[in-house]
């Protein structure tokens, strides 16, 4: 059985009557350095340039957003599913079919309240869908179903012009100037991804210590168990595959607002692996690892080929450096890089107080 | 599939007020007849033993009833209702609880933890997005429960630190939240020390009135102790039915199983 | 086979009319009114075959996929990679050597020496963690295809066919009746003719291997039980490492097969990737059986879809999958856990 982690299990405090039933929850559990973060977030605009805060900060936080949908699924439900960028990237086509694109022969130019809730809950639908396939076998079979329907996917919106409009797809995909407000400039757009980022996370964090949440974690620990208490384990794996979907849709919706169009290359296999490589490289143990994957991941994406040009390679080694680091993070951290600095800390404390307890075991 | 009646809710068995029923029951692994053709029915509050020697398919038999397998043939009823075809949790939900041979604990989770999952299991808020509220009478329960095993004082430890005597308290705990009407207990006293069954003994004998159950048990000291009726069951088949002073004395069973002192393993 | 028939008499009657019809379609000349209603024969015989011949690659691109993961649980998705990189070898020994049967033995010893590198450096460290295992193998694709773009960058290579291979061969199957009044015949190019052939006899020496040595006795018994394996003192890791191996060649020479009869490009890896995923799936997890089923399946679907729909050919595939998964989630051929 996978030992659960307790420092993101309350359930006990709430149990137990310890301090954070004298207190709301959530305002104990955040540490100092959480609220430094969050300040500086909240400053970023009066600190970085437009480049920083559309391209580096954006980017971030949706494909932090879309590998938390798959953190969701790996680390509470143990069902490593790679169909969420797939469910992303139907959301964001439907945002640019049911709404207004450059297509102007497909779009059907529904207004904004209309068309994203109608995207977002077809896309949920599809991840349930999926999701049912899915689980209707055990463990590592997850993977290779997902990715060959995730294949299917890129594959089905290349060949299709009637709705997908084949391998151009579409552009001129824009969000909606509500308030007065074009929220593809760079300050509103860095506030637009950071606001649904934090409320996806909150969102996962709590969920994750509800009756559903903890649920699920009995299902990943031991489904058998689960159906002798009274669980219907299918039923419960099956409704994380939705909540997952939803967030991932709002993913897919921002990532298409922010490049103004989406084509099949958004969901191509190579992109879906890339979501992998975000969650595992932050850590599918904690929510917070697949921010914390993408931040590195942009990054690497934005500045490394400066760095490969400086050693007279090509930009396209990108690629090898990122497989190379997954590789190495699945080999010596399997909980990311959140995983090495808690062992880091750990063992640091250890070494302040020997009769301490080293953190996580 | 042999009843002359679909009905799952039939006079019949209504009428006759069984808590189980097992009709012509057989699970077959490819050629090999796990259990075959067992039929026994248990009143509401009745507390059974079934006996037999290690292969005589008396796990198997409470697999079938729970659901984790399919029988291949044969009805089983459990309050008058036709559960063969049903999937485990709907039977967890029409009050039939079991404990396991092996562990299947949360193993990363305290006991108090484990316990309040259990009493989730057939609540209504399975699915329920939102965190409970400090006053869930769930968390009253569960601590009615851990006080019932003699697990208080260890609320708070993970489970996969408890001792094993202590991990199969809390299995007999996990099958008693909700509402049970009917347990099926896998073994409880295997492996444990003599003060441990007598702790065990005490329990099960402290169980409310109407909660009836079937337990597996090779410790005939402690079978008879808390059963008030025997099915011996033998290559997968019933033996013998009957109280445990009968059992006790028949000599076919003597022979087969209280003779050859098979009882002292497991 | 016996005992399928008596357990499922209405699938076997649906199995065997379907089979019959397909003989029928591929033997009797077509009346004018089935042409009209189905396209020339010669299209749809050419589809049918195709497809069969596309079936044979699969197959033995899958094979060697199915034959790792049934044994180690490990889902090896650089297999892909591997099928690149056996097609990118092959090519370069046939363009210096001028020989397209050296390419053959020479692919498949250093693909599976590859495999065998991954094997022991790699899986081994990270023994009955399927999911880490995994985990990995995605890591090394993405490097592997990087290296492989940058060796051989982005352009399309194809494998020259050998004469003695190269121009159709003459099937005897009547495609039609000339205004003569002569049957025509089908031809068909002679080396996908050889591709088949090829992949049958590799199949059919899987099987015999699997089921008649020492060495496929114990693959097949760690298949059921690896535990019980590794804990009756065979030496399960020489196991484990054959197996890679020839599961990596397998993919080598299926890159040779791919690159003579179609072509070598980056992407490819990602694609003969999906095959191989979507016919285990449909044929059933680490069965060979299933898996040449599943590849022909998947081969004609594919190829039918080119011909009748070019537009939804990949919806086809993917229905065949989904419905599999639907109703037999354990494969055509699977055996239920």
């Amino acid at each position: 059985m996978v030992q659960i982690d307790r420092s993101g299990d309350p359930l006990g405090d709430i149990l137990n009557g310890k301090p954070a039933q004298t207190r709301p929850g959530w305002l104990v559990q955040l540490p100092l350095p959480f609220w430094a973060v969050a300040f500086l977030l909240l400053i970023m605009p009066l600190i970085a340039n437009n480049f920083w805060l559309f391209q580096v900060f954006g980017w971030s936080f949706i494909l932090g957003m879309i590998a938390l949908s798959l953190m969701f699924l790996a680390g509470y439900g143990g069902m490593v599913s790679l169909i969420q960028m797939s469910v992303a990237g139907l959301a964001g086509y439907m945002v640019a079919i049911l709404g207004t694109s450059g297509m102007a022969e497909i779009s059907l130019n529904w207004p904004w309240w209309l068309n994203i809730p109608v995207a977002i809950g077809i896309a949920a639908l599809f991840g349930t869908i999926v999701g049912a396939l899915a689980v209707r076998t055990e463990g590592i079979y997850t993977i290779m179903i997902t990715l060959a329907v995730a294949a299917a996917f890129f594959y089905f919106t290349r060949q299709n012009y009637g709705i997908f409009n084949g391998y151009t797809g579409f552009n001129r995909v824009l969000p909606p100037p509500l308030f007065g407000v074009n929220w593809r400039d760079p300050v509103p757009f860095y506030y637009l991804t950071l606001g649904c980022a934090a409320l996806s996370l909150a969102a996962v964090t709590y969920v994750a210590r509800s009756p559903f949440g903890l649920a699920l974690q009995g299902v990943r620990d031991g489904p058998r168990r689960m159906a002798a208490l009274g669980f219907n384990v299918t039923a419960h794996r099956i409704a994380a595959y939705t909540f997952a979907s939803v967030i991932a849709a709002v993913g897919g919706i921002l990532l298409v607002w922010q490049n103004s169009q989406i084509s099949p290359g958004t969901v191509g296999i190579p992109v879906v692996i890339d979501i992998l490589v975000i969650a595992v490289v932050g850590g599918v143990k904690r929510p917070i690892g697949p921010f914390i994957g993408a931040v590195i991941y942009v990054l690497l994406r934005t500045f490394s080929p400066d760095v490969l040009t400086a050693f007279g390679l090509s930009t396209e080694r990108f690629k090898t450096l990122i497989g190379l680091g997954f590789v190495l993070i699945v080999f010596f951290s399997p909980d990311g890089v959140l995983g090495l600095w808690e062992r880091w800390q750990a063992r640091r404390h250890k070494r302040r107080d020997p009769l301490g307890d080293g953190g996580t075991p | 599939m042999t009843m002359t009646t679909t009905d799952p809710r039939s006079l019949s068995s209504v009428a006759s007020g069984n808590a189980l029923e097992l009709r012509g029951v057989t699970k077959l692994f490819g050629a090999l007849a796990a259990i075959s053709d067992v039929t026994f029915s248990v009143r509401p509050g009745e507390r059974r033993a079934v006996l037999g020697s290690n292969g005589a398919g008396k796990t198997t038999l409470f697999n079938c009833i729970t659901g984790d397998f399919l029988p291949t043939s044969g009805t089983i009823r459990l309050f008058g209702e036709d559960v063969t075809t049903f999937p485990a949790h709907e039977r967890i939900r029409r009050g039939l609880r079991r404990t396991y041979q092996i562990s299947l604990l949360f193993g990363g989770l305290s006991v108090a933890d484990n316990v309040y999952i259990a009493c989730r299991g057939v609540s209504r808020a399975r699915f329920s997005l939102l965190r409970p509220r400090r006053s869930d009478p769930l968390t009253a329960r569960a601590a009615e429960l851990m006080e019932a095993v003699r697990l208080t004082e260890v609320q708070d430890t993970l489970v996969s630190e408890l001792s094993y005597g202590q991990q199969r308290q809390l299995e007999i705990a996990l099958a008693l939240a909700g509402a049970p009407r009917f347990i099926l207990f896998d073994e409880p006293a295997a492996g444990l020390s003599p003060t441990e069954r007598r702790d065990l003994v005490a329990i099960l004998n402290g169980l409310p009135g109407h909660i009836g159950y079937i337990i597996i048990e090779h410790d005939m000291d402690v079978a008879l102790r808390v059963a008030e009726s025997v099915t011996m069951m033998h290559n997968g088949r019933v033996f013998k039915e009957g109280t445990p002073a009968e059992i006790e004395s028949d000599p076919e069973v003597q022979e087969l199983y209280l003779g050859d002192g098979s009882h002292s393993h497991g | 086979m016996r005992g399928f028939v008596s357990r499922n008499p209405v699938w076997s009657a649906v199995i065997v009319l379907g089979l019959a019809i397909l003989l029928w379609l591929i033997l009797s000349p077509w009346t004018s009114d089935m042409e009209a209603l189905l396209g020339r024969k010669r299209l749809f015989l050419n589809a049918l075959f195709g497809g069969i011949t596309l079936g044979a690659l699969y197959f033995l691109v899958a094979s060697g996929f199915t034959l790792i993961f049934g044994l180690m649980r490990n889902v090896n998705l650089a297999h892909g990679s591997l099928y690149l990189l056996g097609g990118y070898i092959g090519f370069e020994v046939s363009e210096r050597s001028g020989s397209w049967l050296l390419a053959f033995p020479v692919s498949f010893v250093i693909v599976a020496i590859v495999g065998m590198i991954l094997q022991n450096q790699v899986f081994r460290r990270m023994e009955g963690e399927e999911l880490r295992q995994t985990l990995v193998t995605i890591g090394l694709s993405v490097v592997l295809a990087d290296l492989m773009l940058w060796w051989w960058g982005g352009q399309s290579y194809t494998i020259q066919t050998p004469d003695w291979l190269s121009g159709p061969a003459q099937v005897p199957i009547v495609v039609g009746v000339n205004r003569a009044g002569e049957a025509t015949y089908l031809s068909y190019p002679a080396v996908r003719i050889a591709i088949l052939l090829a992949a049958i006899v590799i199949g059919v020496l899987m099987w015999l291997v699997l089921n008649r040595s020492r060495l496929g006795m114990l693959i097949r018994a760690g298949v059921d039980d690896r535990e019980m394996l590794a804990a009756s003192g065979v030496r399960i890791q020489w196991v484990f490492l054959a197996v890679f191996g020839f599961g990596a060649g397998l993919a080598g020479i299926g890159g040779i097969v791919g690159g003579t009869f179609q072509s070598l490009t980056p992407g490819e890896d990602t694609r003969f990737l999906l095959a191989s995923l979507v016919v285990v799936i449909v044929g059933g997890m680490g069965s060979i059986p299933g898996a040449a089923l599943g590849a022909v399946i998947i081969g004609i679907s594919e190829q039918m879809g080119l011909v009748y729909a070019p537009t939804y050919s990949v919806v086809f595939t993917f229905l065949i999958m989904v419905a599999v998964l639907a109703f037999r989630p354990q494969g055509l051929l699977g055996r239920t856990r």
